[in-house]
């Protein structure tokens, strides 16, 4: 029965995709042509360099890909569905997630895990395909490959809770739209999805090790394209989990703090 | 535009500006977003130019002038017609069926919509990078020229919002449409900035007559640092950018005006 219901909770937002074919059509051609941009961009830098920061023309040009593909898991137009957070703050509408017979944590956690599941399987595609067109160089070995998909799995479970801890801010802040759009940014950035992070100075580098983004996706990619050798992932990998771990206490603290401040019918 | 009208614009302006202060934090932050989205585009750049130097045969000052032009573009956009940008929400909350109702004109109630803090964070960056950008160049800055980057920035300002109100006028119809300005936004951000001649011809032509985001601050930059003929298209169109970002924000507003008469909001 549990197991039913988590079922329901969790296929909305893929449900709802697929109710609106125009806009996965539109998400199908914006994915081809950034992957092609992205890829024409980086052959077109590295025409008359070799490799640069550590990186050859293949191992950019993969990285960039995957990166693109990676920011495909969880980009999903939220706000139409009008069931986040921000949404449910302004309208009061919050008070019911409190209501239910499911803890409002767990259908958070439910409602972002069927968004992930959905975004992967769009990324695999993309890749699938990425790979049998010679756009992205398969990985160097199986243990290779391994690694990857457990960086990837620790990266998307960052992510997932560095998204928590915007949308938990609403509790105190009404709004927050402005720390969602820096989220992006700074994920962005300091996760190497616009360049990856071995092109930027070594204070960038260094700052970002400070920061939960790049656990999400520069360690992942940067595993997967050889440019951290498999001797170095035990290590990485610890950080991911590390991070996994002290975001799940904040956000647990969070939820706590949070239900708190929810006040129904003013009082 | 009469004097009257110019008045009600000022008083909504303020107000929007006030009430954008009732929540502190959005406040400080918008200004931030602002500044930060504005600043990764210049690492972006900056990594770029410095790993690759000599990037599509151009000097670094000289591709500096690029995002330099494009960001200041883009920040005088968002100031001034910034609202066209996600105005699908506008439509799908059923707002749009209001604004047809009362005694202003619909693009003008949406542009008056709210106060566009980020813009202050976007305009103080993009000025700090055209600054460093002039101090760098080692061109002659003649009276001429100056002029000419004036316009090219008001024509890269017009043109970027003739951009999003053709998406605008695609979203009176397909309310969905919105969903393509988030990316029109990504791109421009992303393959703005530097001298698209890295690129293959076929995707260098895509943004060109595509998406004509090449005559936002790539022509400009390429006749100003004298790169004009080396751009893939005649010189005279690539230093017409600015008059044809006139032209397409002219044409974006007819199309606007012509989808909002073909508009049927949810009762028909």
């Amino acid at each position: 029965m549990a197991v039913l219901s988590a079922w329901r909770v969790a296929r909305v937002t893929p449900l709802g995709e697929l109710h609106t074919p125009p806009r996965m059509t539109a998400a199908l051609l914006r994915l081809t042509v950034q992957i092609v941009l992205v890829a024409s961009l980086w052959r077109g830098l590295y025409h008359a360099t070799g490799t640069t920061a550590g990186l050859d023309r293949d191992q950019a040009v993969t990285y960039a890909v995957l990166a693109v593909l990676a920011s495909r898991v969880r980009e999903l137009d939220q706000y139409s569905g009008r069931d986040t957070v921000l949404q449910h703050m302004h309208f009061g509408t919050i008070v019911y997630w409190y209501l239910r017979p499911l803890p409002p944590q767990r259908y958070y956690a439910l409602r972002a895990l069927g968004e992930q599941v959905y975004g992967f399987a769009w990324a695999l595609a993309g890749y699938a395909v990425c790979l049998a067109a010679g756009v992205v160089r398969p990985p160097g070995s199986a243990a290779v490959a391994g690694v990857f998909a457990l960086s990837l799995l620790l990266g998307q479970l960052v992510m997932y809770y560095v998204m928590l801890v915007i949308d938990q801010l609403c509790f105190w802040t009404l709004r927050n739209g402005a720390a969602i759009m820096i989220l992006i940014f700074a994920q962005n950035l300091l996760s190497g999805v616009y360049a990856p992070l071995w092109f930027f100075p070594d204070w960038f580098i260094t700052l970002s090790a400070f920061l939960p983004f790049q656990a999400t996706l520069s360690v992942p990619l940067s595993l997967y394209v050889g440019r951290i050798p498999l001797s170095d992932a035990g290590f990485q990998l610890a950080v991911q989990a590390g991070w996994v771990v002290v975001l799940a206490l904040f956000t647990r603290l969070l939820w706590r703090r949070a239900a708190r401040r929810v006040i129904s019918q003013g009082g | 535009m009469s004097l009257n009208a110019l008045r009600i614009i000022w008083r909504v302006t303020r107000l929007n500006f006030r009430a954008q202060l009732e929540y502190r934090s959005e406040f400080l932050m918008m200004i931030a977003i602002g500044a930060i989205w504005q600043v990764s585009v210049i690492v972006f750049a900056t990594v770029l130019l410095s790993r690759f130097t000599g990037m599509g045969g151009w000097d670094s000052s000289d591709v500096l002038l690029i995002p330099a032009t494009r960001m200041l573009a883009h920040a005088l956009f968002v100031l001034f017609l910034g609202r066209m940008h996600g105005v699908g929400r506008h439509i799908q909350e059923g707002r749009i069926d209001t604004y047809l109702v009362r005694p202003m004109p619909v693009h003008r109630q949406v542009q008056l919509e709210f106060f566009p803090t980020n813009a202050i964070g976007d305009m103080t960056v993009a000025v700090g990078l055209m600054v460093g950008a002039l101090s760098r160049s080692q061109l002659d800055w003649t009276a001429g020229r100056i002029t000419y980057l004036i316009a090219c920035l008001i024509g890269g300002m017009l043109l970027e919002a003739a951009m999003f109100t053709v998406v605008a006028s695609a979203s009176l119809r397909f309310p969905a449409a919105d969903y393509w300005s988030r990316w029109l936004e990504e791109l421009l951000g992303t393959f703005g900035s530097y001298p698209l001649n890295v690129l293959p011809r076929a995707v260098g032509g895509f943004l060109t007559f595509g998406l004509p985001l090449a005559f936002v601050a790539y022509f400009p930059a390429a006749v100003l640092t004298g790169h004009g003929d080396s751009t893939g298209v005649p010189y005279w169109l690539a230093a017409a950018s600015p008059l044809l970002g006139a032209l397409a924000y002219l044409g974006a507003r007819l199309l606007w005006r012509w989808s909002l008469g073909h508009y049927t909001g949810v009762n028909g």
